[in-house]
């Protein structure tokens, strides 16, 4: 039981996939226009996750290595086209907004990286486990992007205006260039707090 | 649609990079020097070309006929890994010298969004098989540009001091934002 | 329930799978490059630091060159002579042991010792700073500029920037010869690391003008040319150079340097010149 919540700590805060590995930029920077956007991502691929990792763990002693790839490819595919139904019939505005990146889920580097990394040489539960904890730290950092992004951009979270009347938003954060702004400036304040914890230690 | 209009979009005003966020992750990880950079760009738009033709053939002679059409991500997906599969043999027979170049990069490209994003977009766009294999290879040469623009400027920056915190990944991303601000300029070009 | 709905997409997904599959199994069979079996092998006795100071770009061309016949596996500077021997026995080659050599930064002009000409504020790589005119921000110009180009280029971590120069740590030093080439006042030599009597100056300025730069560099006075009863050290543009091979390391040029600008240790007199140099024992 411990061994699980580690692990579920470990994908949200010590090894957050956007973070701390830097990898699955694509729809990071892309659907964090808005809060809501970004959560819904975020959960759509922790599904995906979490089904790939209890797939890929269950079959692990039966793929041959030499085409493990192709085969764990397929198997993301298929629960991704499963994913994309689920969301078009039951949060259509959701669908509509994520548009292109939902089939794009299929080649987020995070999913191949942890079938790859943890669920091929690892049991069932903390598999499941692990891909629960990076969805979850996946979807907090879109969280926090999207929030950071909607805020400055239109004055409003979660379509609730926030900021007072006077504001003028700056488009630009909503627009391309502020996404790539505003997740270097992030990283560059969590790269500040490591490295003054590293100096003190 | 008017195909050189096509095309020109492709590259700049919805360059695939800085427009739509496709193929971040080999424009963060291949760029710190202009060499890797390039060879990346053309090992992709070799990509993306056929990718574009064959899963432009997949979808309209066997997906549509047999109308399930929902099953295209995972027919994409297949098409695009056996293509990567089959063009990086070719190429280590045929000409060792290229596979010395470019043969690195041929396995990284099966999992570019890239690659899969433009095969998708020709679906919804619904292009023909002319106009998705020009959308293709504009995207590619946008991406090829895109990153090996931003890898020159990284070459740059890496001798310069840069606040430790800046360091690595934060001031690449706000360099990239800065040419996205740029690219955003051609926007009224068509 | 139709079940064409079932039956279409396992057909045609699973068809358009095995399609794929024998096309990939026969492009491999009729596209196989064939391999000489020995490479792995002895690619697997190399390092794998990719470092090029065999010549070679990187392991694998190497492992290449060395069944292809055209390389010795000695020239692997970074291999230890176990694995050596055990690639030309496979190879049923003979190979005679070359003596190990470390890089060796000839300036000990700490920020101390050394003078500058002015403060330089620009691209921090040496190679850039030597092509200001004057060759860089030190007063003698073909000094140390500390500023790290040999440092990033070394892939075993032993260069360390300290006190303003370079330092070399002769444990980690392969001797793969990168540092030589990226510096560029040419003042890393590779020697024998068994010669522990060396002339730490690179500068070709004499007497009044390198003490005027630096006070510890060569001067030029031939002290001690004289000094050496083995003919083991020339004089080449007001520089001290010491042939290795015929150095006894007797140490009485040590003892005549004026400048304490040659690297040496005497015992029992109490002379020591390595704390002039660097922190780390020799």
């Amino acid at each position: 039981m411990k061994k699980l919540v580690e692990r579920i700590t470990n994908g949200i805060i010590v090894e957050n996939p956007t973070f701390v590995q830097v990898i699955g930029m694509c729809p990071t920077l892309a659907v964090t226009t808005g809060a809501k956007n970004g959560i819904g991502m975020g959960l759509a691929t922790t599904a995906v996750l979490v089904g790939s990792n209890l797939f890929i763990s269950l079959l692990r002693k039966f793929i041959p290595s030499k085409i493990r790839i192709p085969a764990y490819v397929v198997i993301i595919a298929s629960l991704v086209t499963l994913v994309e139904f689920i969301l078009q019939a039951f949060v259509r505005s959701l669908y509509s907004q994520l548009g292109l990146f939902i089939p794009l889920i299929v080649v987020n580097c995070i999913i191949l990286a942890r079938a790859e990394a943890y669920a091929s040489k690892n049991k069932l539960l903390p598999s499941i486990a692990d891909g629960l904890g990076m969805g979850l730290g996946f979807t907090l950092a879109l969280a926090i992007l999207g929030s950071v992004r909607e805020i400055l951009g239109a004055g409003k979270i979660f379509d609730f205006p926030i900021m007072p009347s006077s504001y003028q938003p700056a488009v630009i954060m909503i627009l391309a260039p502020g996404a790539f702004f505003t997740l270097g400036i992030l990283m560059a304040t969590l790269n500040h707090f490591r490295n003054k914890k590293v100096k003190d230690a | 649609m008017n195909l050189f209009i096509l095309f020109l979009s492709a590259i700049l005003v919805n360059n695939f990079v800085l427009s739509r966020f496709l193929g971040i992750c080999p424009f963060l990880g291949v760029s710190k020097k202009a060499e890797t950079a390039l060879g990346m760009g053309i090992a992709v738009t070799f990509v993306m070309t056929l990718a574009s033709m064959f899963s432009y053939m997949v979808y309209h002679w066997m997906l549509i006929p047999l109308q399930i059409e929902y099953l295209y991500t995972i027919a994409f997906i297949l098409v695009i890994a056996s293509l990567v599969q089959f063009v990086e043999m070719v190429i280590q027979k045929t000409s060792p010298t290229l596979y010395q170049a470019l043969g690195v990069y041929l396995p990284l490209i099966t999992t570019n969004c890239a690659v899969l994003g433009v095969a998708v977009i020709n679906m919804n766009e619904g292009y023909n098989l002319i106009e998705s294999i020009i959308n293709g290879v504009g995207a590619a040469l946008g991406f090829t540009l895109a990153i090996v623009l931003f890898a020159g400027i990284r070459e740059r920056i890496e001798n310069n001091k840069i606040l430790a915190a800046f360091q690595g990944f934060p001031i690449a991303l706000i360099t990239a934002g800065l040419m996205s601000i740029a690219f955003l300029g051609f926007q009224g070009l068509l | 329930m139709d079940i064409t709905n079932i039956l279409y997409p396992i057909i045609s997904i699973g068809g358009l799978g095995i399609v794929f599959g024998a096309g990939l199994g026969f492009a491999s069979k009729k596209f196989a490059v064939e391999v000489d079996e020995r490479i792995p092998q002895v690619r697997d006795l190399l390092p794998g630091a990719n470092c090029g100071g065999c010549g070679f770009a990187g392991c694998d061309a190497f492992a290449k060159a060395v069944v292809g016949g055209s390389a010795n596996p000695a020239a692997c500077p970074v291999n230890n002579s176990e694995s050596i021997e055990k690639i030309a026995s496979y190879m049923g080659l003979m190979v005679e042991q070359t003596e190990r050599k470390v890089a060796f930064v000839k300036c000990k002009g700490t920020c101390d010792k050394a003078k500058d000409k002015y403060e330089y504020h620009g691209i921090m790589d040496c190679r850039d700073a030597a092509l200001v005119p004057g060759g860089g921000a030190k007063a003698c110009s073909y000094g140390c500029l500390g500023l790290g180009s040999c440092k990033k280029v070394c892939s075993f971590g032993a260069i360390k920037i300290e006190n303003g120069i370079a330092v070399i740590d002769e444990e980690k030093c392969t001797a793969c010869g990168k540092c030589v080439d990226a510096c560029p006042k040419a003042i890393i030599e590779l020697i024998p690391v068994k010669n522990k009597v060396r002339v730490v100056c690179n500068s070709q300025d004499k007497g009044k003008e390198a003490k005027e730069n630096c006070s510890v560099g060569c001067i030029g006075c031939r002290l001690c040319v004289k000094a050496c009863e083995y003919d083991a050290i020339e004089f080449q543009d007001n520089l001290a150079h010491i042939k290795y091979d015929k150095c006894t390391e007797c140490m009485a040029c040590v003892k005549k340097c004026p400048t304490k600008v040659i690297l040496g240790e005497v015992l029992d007199e109490g002379i020591s010149n390595k704390d002039n140099y660097s922190t780390e024992a020799i």
